[in-house]
């Protein structure tokens, strides 16, 4: 029995699950210690998965490494649990490198923050080989008061599907700050849920999508103002090219009682080819009477007449557009929060731009 | 230096350059004068190589290298600058970033060593000074947020930065104050030099006032009518264009 949900759902309008059922019969190779380096940011701490399992962990203040073993011991060897109190304020930039070798695994990390905790993390999803693969994530984040969370996910599977479903509950004067980057060849899909649940929360879900070849991409940011004086920013770049398709579909909700929300939202597209497709949909609900809620939508393609500048200039064309998509892409990419984080990103998104297709 | 001989050029098939001859020699400045629609802009596009703009007959060259042959990149490697009438804003690439890329994507093409930052850094400050824009200012985003004058003043950092063989200067003078329209002027007259050579394209005697034209010729319905000394700037500003090329 299929259970997948299917494009009738409307949430589920623009994902493409067909990489799933290859996924679905497909063994996994899992027989490589793969090298998390190429992937890293910074030197903190560090989870390596692959296909699901975790495989090596440096935790917070241990280090602990089997090679290429999963940690069959640990319970929570299927996912990260973060549970941060006022003394971590320091753990530097924690990252998670997954491994997918072909098949389905399901990651469930967990972010606890306590009181005036804070954390950045930085998630990467990759792919060894060409196996049909599905990683699925499913991500539970809590933040108590004055807690900070500042989350980078990067995605960059080749065969198969890339999903992930993440729930957000921010509490008082607490902040989440999601950024991420669709950028693989396997259509890969990213579904926020943040909920604003006290005076003071304050949630961004940002990121960038690039869709080339055949990539269907897909994004899905609901972030609910439950509470008074609460703020939310969403600001989405895509990007399309040949037969590449990318979607974002982002709405603020804002209920009854939640008086003096503000709340930003800025949906941009860039069609780099007429084979490809953006879709944006953005959408606002209002239940307040006193709220601030700013938002804005284009599709377009790259000025022709900037181009024509630069080119007289003497750049050459391919360097042109590619100036001008890092420009398009600037102000989301702009939002990580992590100075590192956002220099990587800004790497993997001119890699993307240099790779042409 | 550059030779233009019986060009034709349309735009979306309606013909705009219609037999146009013209010949500019290393050290000298020339300016086109003409009325409105006469075919400028279009000369200035179709030398730069904007797209949408087709040669349908003629030829260009520059250096004796053809200049129709190139891509607009490689027109700029080659020596052509193009001042253009209304710069273009782009919003997120630094002015600074994009003209020592600029720069370097034209030495690489010529073979030339690329410029250091420091280098360039210190070219771009002595320049933008001297056209009285500051370094924050080119710094931002090109041309966001930049009144007429200072865009104008920009494309004059550019050209100096670029030290072009050919600049071809589209209505530079359009948008311009008194003051500004002296200091762009000052720019303009500080690169002439007996290996480069300038073609102005304008609609007033004005700017030729401050920028002293070795040849004038009245450009009309796409063809050249008529040539002459700087006298002729004059002789236009008088009796108006059409009784001028009659």
């Amino acid at each position: 029995m299929n259970v997948l949900p299917t494009v009738k759902q409307e949430e589920w309008r623009w994902s493409d699950l067909s990489g799933v059922a290859a996924a679905l019969v497909q063994a996994a190779a899992n027989d490589a210690a793969p090298d998390a380096a190429p992937w890293r940011v910074g030197d903190g701490p560090l989870w390596v998965f692959v296909d699901g399992v975790a495989v090596a962990r440096h935790a917070l203040g241990r280090d602990e490494e089997r090679g290429g073993q999963p940690l069959t011991d640990d319970a929570r060897g299927r996912g990260v649990a973060l549970d941060l109190g006022a003394e971590h304020a320091s753990a530097g930039l924690i990252e998670i490198v997954h491994f997918a070798t072909g098949g389905v695994a399901h990651l469930a990390h967990r972010y606890a923050l306590g009181a005036d905790a804070q954390a950045s993390v930085v998630e990467t999803y990759v792919q060894l080989g060409d196996a049909p693969a599905w990683a699925n994530v499913a991500v539970e984040i809590d933040l108590a008061q004055g807690a900070r969370l500042m989350r980078h996910v990067r995605r960059f599977e080749r065969a198969g599907a890339a999903t992930e479903t993440t729930r957000v509950r921010v509490g008082q004067g607490a902040s989440y700050a999601g950024l991420t980057l669709l950028a693989g060849e396997a259509s890969a899909r990213a579904q926020t849920h943040a909920s604003l649940d006290a005076a003071g929360a304050f949630a961004s879900v940002d990121g960038v999508v690039l869709a080339g070849i055949a990539a269907k991409h897909d994004v899905v940011s609901v972030v609910t103002h439950a509470a008074p004086d609460t703020a939310s920013r969403q600001t989405w770049r895509a990007v399309a090219r040949g037969l590449g398709a990318a979607s974002v579909s982002a709405k603020v909700a804002i209920a009854r009682d939640a008086q003096r929300s503000n709340a930003e939202q800025s949906l941009r597209g860039l069609l780099m080819d007429r084979t490809a497709t953006i879709n944006a949909k953005p959408e606002l609900e209002i239940f307040a009477d006193d709220v601030k809620a700013s938002h804005g939508c284009a599709v377009g393609e790259l000025d022709a007449a900037a181009l024509f500048y630069l080119a007289q200039r003497g750049v050459p064309p391919v360097r042109a557009r590619a100036l001008m998509t890092q420009a398009f892409l600037a102000q989301a990419l702009g939002q990580a929060g992590d100075a590192a984080a956002r220099a990587m990103f800004e790497s993997d998104a001119f890699a993307w731009l240099e790779a042409g297709r | 230096m550059l030779n233009i001989t019986d060009l034709h050029a349309e735009i979306d098939g309606k013909s705009i350059l219609n037999g146009l001859t013209l010949e500019v020699n290393a050290g000298e400045v020339h300016a086109i004068m003409g009325p409105n629609g006469a075919g400028k802009s279009t000369l200035a596009y179709v030398l730069a190589g904007r797209p949408g703009y087709e040669v349908t007959a003629g030829t260009v060259t520059l250096d004796g290298h053809d200049l129709l042959a190139l891509a607009p990149h490689e027109r700029a490697a080659a020596g052509l600058f193009l001042g253009f009438q209304y710069p273009v804003e782009i919003p997120g690439v630094s002015g600074v970033a994009f003209m020592r890329e600029a720069l370097n994507a034209q030495r690489k093409q010529r073979g030339e060593a690329e410029l250091g930052a420091g280098e360039f850094l210190k070219r771009a400050r002595a320049d933008a000074e001297r056209l009285g824009l500051s370094m924050d200012m080119m710094k931002r985003p090109v041309n966001v947020g930049f009144s007429g004058g200072e865009k104008k003043r920009h494309e004059m950092v550019q050209m100096a930065l670029a030290q072009p063989r050919l600049a071809v200067l589209d209505e530079t003078d359009s948008g311009l104050d008194i003051d500004a329209l002296r200091v762009v002027a000052d720019g303009i007259n500080a690169m002439r030099s007996p290996d480069r050579a300038f073609l102005m394209i304008t609609h007033y005697q004005r700017l030729l006032d401050y920028v002293r034209p070795d040849r004038v010729h009245v450009l009309v319905a796409g063809r050249i009518e008529r040539s002459g000394g700087p006298e002729l700037a004059h002789e236009l500003e008088a009796q108006g264009y059409v009784r001028a090329a009659a």
